[in-house]
């Protein structure tokens, strides 16, 4: 098979020595920041960001590799010794995880996660070895209505979708759409939001939006309402399960991981669906349901299996359709863009060595975290009981330094305190962050093939239809966006009682809660009543 | 004027409260507005020149934006008037009990402002220092030498991490000649 040659040249090219340094660098560092608390993975990708600018496109991309898989599966640490997780992707790894460490088995949880992800990260990459090659023989064949249509998708999917607010998500978006017109337009030349400021002539730099959006944000939102002493966290030593765990564990990898992928490869993305999932099959499945919310070890495995199988499943529409559908992913376009690579179909024809080599560097990059993570998870476990006034300080520290290096320019300081206090509002006042950086980074590409459509036809938007996988799409959005209200609207004519929990109907039908900055639904609400069932 | 009784006193207190409390996300909503005015001045402004002619000239997508950010403000409006409110974000650190402690926020703000507006003069490494020393501070820590040396540790270690393994050349300000 030809994508297997490929993707054993892409070996060949990740596995030197200076490579395997970079992917080790870019674990260790990934796992290390991904761990401290009030740090999700997207922040993660984004503070590393400025450590890549010296590397070439291919040690910086493996390295990144590594601080992707490194960045989560640190978070997954975070919410078993901590619990309250504040990224969304681990909430319900909190859920059983937490119960399991205070009832001393910590070791176990962690091991069944950190094994859980290595068993979904790679037979998910396998996944996407798969996909991609057909998802970019059809893609190459997409005009510029299909991709158009897309990118709607993919705006309806990251605001209105996962989000409790419709309302909000679409503001978000609108707000996301706004810093992405800033500067010259591309075709025309026109200077468009800028004010007369000759630095804002060529656009926000990703890097700022992303850092000032997720670091500075989060930063001052905790600052705000910081909590007074460290919350305890739970020692633990060396991860290891017994022959009952491992019994326990495999089958909720293997349908974690099966849950997990599709939902990262529809450009609808988000762990936390798939997780959420992957939770309720686990516990109908399980033999030891009574156990569920006292620490079952099949309510961390699943999970974390479904979270790294959709964060792989994400890469496809991202490498092979350019579509950003989860903050980390989007933070990740950032870094393609900076070597001047656009991902799409056209990527895998142009640099095929260079995205069979990051595809292989995701397997190194997780078999690394598996032999790196189980030895040193009691010294990640230290990292949690960090100061917070010096963790909080190192997050400006480190957010200012990744702002000023993204041009070296203050004056990017200054956008990145402006995007922050924007950031503030937005977890104030319950605004996802998630379309906002999506709306950024997609909006001027949206433009252009909106542009590129209605030049073909000489300015007739019939167009925008003339494709049929165009119409397919629409008529999808059309479907998410009518057939949850009307569901809704009928469940309260006709009362409750269509769901096996006994909370209020809102709790059913909001199953995925808020969003938080991640960009992720948050599921606690909705598991909370039938905690209360049990 | 009469002295009301407590219970009305407590009930009215209650009603400003919470409308109070509602007109926060109004504020929002009216951000939302200002914004897509901003927008639609500025598209205004754009110059129609025989480039812009084209079949979609730059004022399109603008003014799509401006037209949902302003729907989006009428909608948030109307939904925060029926009782609608939004949920504060939690996570490990953040303690939604406590009302926000404004001092520390804009303290920190402050502190970014300062240094944008001095590192070029100050130089990367006294700058960040201060920033992090400052910011650690405002946060609560109270081992006043400690805090110090972290940060000059940070700083100079960042810097010379950067000069020296990344190739990249941070501004060494006041201190040029001495690093």
């Amino acid at each position: 098979m030809d994508n297997l040659t490929l993707l054993m040249e892409g070996f060949g090219n990740a596995l030197t020595l200076q490579n395997l340094l970079f992917a080790l660098i870019g674990v260790l560092l990934g796992t290390a920041v991904g761990v401290l608390p009030g740090i999700g993975p997207a922040m993660t990708v984004a503070l590393l960001l400025p450590l890549t600018y010296a590397l070439d496109v291919t040690g910086s991309l493996i390295m990144f590799a590594g601080i992707y898989y490194g960045g989560m599966y640190g978070g997954s640490t975070t919410s078993i010794l901590l619990n309250t997780p504040g990224e969304s992707s681990s909430v319900v790894t909190a859920l059983e995880g937490n119960k399991m460490a205070k009832a001393g088995r910590g070791a176990q949880a962690l091991a069944t996660a950190a094994i859980g992800s290595f068993v979904a990260g790679t037979l998910a990459t396998g996944a996407l070895v798969l996909v991609a090659p057909f998802v970019v023989a059809v893609a190459i064949g997409l005009g510029a209505p299909s991709y158009f249509a897309l990118m709607v998708f993919a705006f309806v999917a990251v605001s209105t979708v996962l989000g409790s607010s419709r309302i909000r998500g679409l503001a978000s978006l609108f707000i996301g759409l706004t810093i992405g017109l800033v500067g010259l337009d591309a075709t025309t030349g026109q200077a468009r939001l800028t004010f007369g400021q000759p630095l804002l002539s060529g656009g926000i730099d990703v890097v700022v939006i992303a850092v000032a959006l997720f670091a500075i944000g989060e930063a001052l939102w905790i600052a705000a309402h910081l909590r007074h002493g460290t919350p305890a966290t739970i020692p633990v030593g060396v991860p290891w399960m017994g022959k009952d765990d491992w019994k326990r564990s495999w089958k909720p990898w293997l349908r974690g991981t099966v849950i997990g992928f599709p939902f990262g490869a529809i450009p609808a993305g988000g762990a936390e669906i798939p997780t959420f999932l992957s939770y309720v099959a686990e516990k109908k499945l399980s033999k030891h349901p009574e156990q569920f919310g006292h620490g079952a070890i099949e309510g961390v495995a699943g999970p974390e299996a479904a979270n790294n199988a959709s964060a792989a499943g994400t890469l496809v529409p991202l490498l092979t359709l350019g579509l950003p559908t989860t903050a980390t992913a989007a933070v990740m376009i950032a870094a393609f863009n900076q070597y001047g690579i656009h991902p799409g179909p056209l990527l895998f024809q142009t640099e095929p060595v260079l995205v069979w080599t990051l595809i292989a560097s995701l397997f190194i990059g997780n078999t690394l975290l598996l032999a790196l993570n189980l030895p040193l998870a009691p010294l990640w476990a230290k990292l949690l009981r960090i100061p917070r006034p010096y963790l909080y300080a190192g997050i400006l520290f480190f957010a200012t330094l990744g702002a000023y290096a993204a041009g070296m320019q203050t004056f990017n300081i200054l956008i990145l305190l402006l995007l922050g206090a924007l950031g503030y509002m937005a977890r104030r006042f319950g605004f996802p962050v998630l379309p906002i950086i999506v709306g950024a980074i997609l909006g001027p590409e949206m433009e252009r093939q909106l542009r590129r459509a209605l030049q073909i036809s000489a300015g007739d938007p019939a167009a925008l239809l003339s494709e049929p996988l165009a119409v397919v799409v629409y008529t999808v959005i059309v479907l998410f966006l009518v057939v949850p209200p009307v569901i809704k609207a009928l469940r309260q004519r006709f009362g409750r009682g269509a769901g096996p929990t006994d909370g209020p109907p809102e709790d059913q039908f909001d199953a995925f809660g808020t969003q938080t900055s991640d960009g992720s639904a948050r599921v606690i609400r909705a598991v909370r009543p039938s905690r209360r069932g049990n | 004027m009469t002295a009301p009784t407590t219970d009305a006193q407590s009930g009215l207190r209650g009603r400003l409260q919470a409308r109070l409390h509602g007109r926060s996300e109004l504020g929002v909503a009216a951000l939302l507005a200002v914004i897509a005015i901003v927008i639609a001045v500025d598209t205004a402004n754009i110059r129609h020149t025989a480039i812009n002619a084209g079949v979609m000239g730059p004022q399109v997508v603008p003014t799509i934006i401006a037209i949902g950010l302003g729907l989006c403000a009428i909608a948030l409006a109307i939904s925060v008037l029926r009782g609608g409110h939004a949920e504060a974000e939690d996570g490990e650190d953040i303690d939604l009990s406590q009302k926000a402690h404004w001092p520390t926020v804009f303290g920190l703000g402050g502190l970014i402002l300062v240094f944008a507006l001095t590192m070029d003069f100050l130089g990367f490494v006294i700058g960040s220092a201060l920033l992090f020393y400052g910011s650690a501070l405002l946060l609560g820590s109270r081992r006043f030498v400690w805090a110090l040396v972290i940060g000059i540790l940070l700083a100079v270690g960042t810097f010379y991490g950067f000069v020296l393994g990344l190739g990249i050349n941070l501004p060494a300000g006041l201190l040029t000649g001495i690093l």
